[in-house]
């Protein structure tokens, strides 16, 4: 046998007070709950306590220093597990760049084309596949203003200059698409920090 | 410095394999995973334990994310159902009430004010916790019903049944209203 809804002394449900307070309704008998001392009292304790509830919901709650930096160790330790990498063939042996290391060099270089507000690069094997050569898919964030044409060229051209001194990788195709423009206010750059 | 990139831009790049885009995406919604975790939780180190693995989970999961809901609506699913798990593993043997309740209070509030924060703060911790997991997103992360029920897998009147209750619970065991 379950108890049934409690009642203060007067005869009103408890609950139809607490619907009243937190979803700051109409009383459904506003005559009675004026004159009423037991629903007056309750009201007085309820709302105390839902402002002690929503006070609680307003402090602060500090986060851990380094927890980004925490996540993002365990992250990369299981991006690196399926990693791929551009071969660069050598009379010496073979030297091997992981794709995550080129994405954050083509990004890098990307970003330095002024207009670039964000870049996110996809290396992929050259095709058809070859040591040494590998393809490129960059997606942009721009700033409103620069013709978005002469910009995805700029782009293009600097990743074709810049990437294969720094790597030593050539690429034999460079897709440049622009997502979004930027707006709205700024947030610290993560990029590069672990 | 770079400008605000909307969501759903990170998404699609880190779905592509782009950590450091993950890494914005962490950095942007942190705080609230992690503040979910606490108040489910109780303690500092479970939420910090339960905040990694929600992000670890989401990297795993990125392939099979179509975007279908917010990003943070789909952390806030995947760290509610890791705390959910973590309750469940924990019991019998350890009842929330026995582990240490962190309590965020600020140190400005008066001591009469932080002591009924605390009472709060217990009266929560004490909810059955699918009541808890409502009430923590609808109070103190201000999803709306319709986010609450998407996070946790429900109907809409499930979710403003269990608020209701949640609600109910908490004021019945920290005001004197009889």
């Amino acid at each position: 046998m379950t108890a049934g809804p409690e009642q203060l002394p007067c005869g009103v449900e408890l609950e139809r007070l607490v619907i009243q307070v937190t979803e700051d309704q109409q009383p459904a008998d506003p005559a009675h709950q004026n004159r009423c001392p037991y629903c007056q009292s309750a009201l007085r304790s309820l709302r105390q306590g839902w402002g002690d509830v929503q006070a609680l919901t307003r402090e602060p709650v500090p986060i851990p220093p380094g927890l980004t930096a925490q996540i993002m160790t365990r992250v990369r330790t299981l991006a690196h597990y399926v990693a791929d990498y551009v071969l660069l063939g050598h009379r010496r042996g073979e030297t091997r760049i992981s794709h995550n290391v080129l994405r954050q060099v083509i990004q890098r270089v990307a970003t330095t084309v002024p207009g670039v507000v964000f870049a996110s690069a996809k290396p992929a094997a050259a095709d058809p596949p070859e040591a040494g050569r590998l393809s490129v898919a960059i997606r942009l964030v721009v700033a409103f203003g620069p013709t978005m044409d002469a910009l995805a060229h700029d782009v293009r051209q600097a990743i074709d200059r810049r990437v294969p001194k720094l790597t030593g990788a050539k690429l034999s195709r460079i897709d440049v698409i622009i997502e979004d423009i930027a707006e709205g206010p700024t947030e610290p750059d993560l990029r590069g920090r672990g | 410095m770079i400008l605000e990139v909307d969501d759903r831009i990170l998404l699609q790049a880190a779905q592509d394999g782009d950590l450091d885009a993950f890494a914005v995406l962490v950095h942007r919604h942190q705080a609230a995973v992690y503040r979910v975790a606490l108040r489910m939780l109780g303690s500092d180190a479970d939420a910090q334990d339960a905040t990694q693995e929600t992000f670890v989970r989401a990297w795993r999961g990125l392939g099979r994310f179509r975007g279908e809901s917010a990003v943070s609506t789909w952390l806030y699913r995947i760290v509610t159902r890791r705390c959910l798990d973590l309750i469940a593993r924990r019991r019998p043997t350890e009842n929330l009430q026995d582990v240490e309740l962190e309590t965020v209070v600020n140190p400005a509030d008066s001591t009469e004010q932080r002591e009924r924060l605390r009472a709060v703060t217990r009266a929560i911790a004490a909810l059955p916790d699918e009541q808890r997991a409502a009430l923590v997103l609808r109070e103190f992360e201000g999803l709306s019903y319709d986010e609450v029920a998407a996070a946790l897998d429900t109907s809409v009147a499930a979710v403003k049944g269990r608020i209701h209750r949640a609600r109910l619970g908490v004021l019945k065991q920290t005001t004197a209203w009889r």
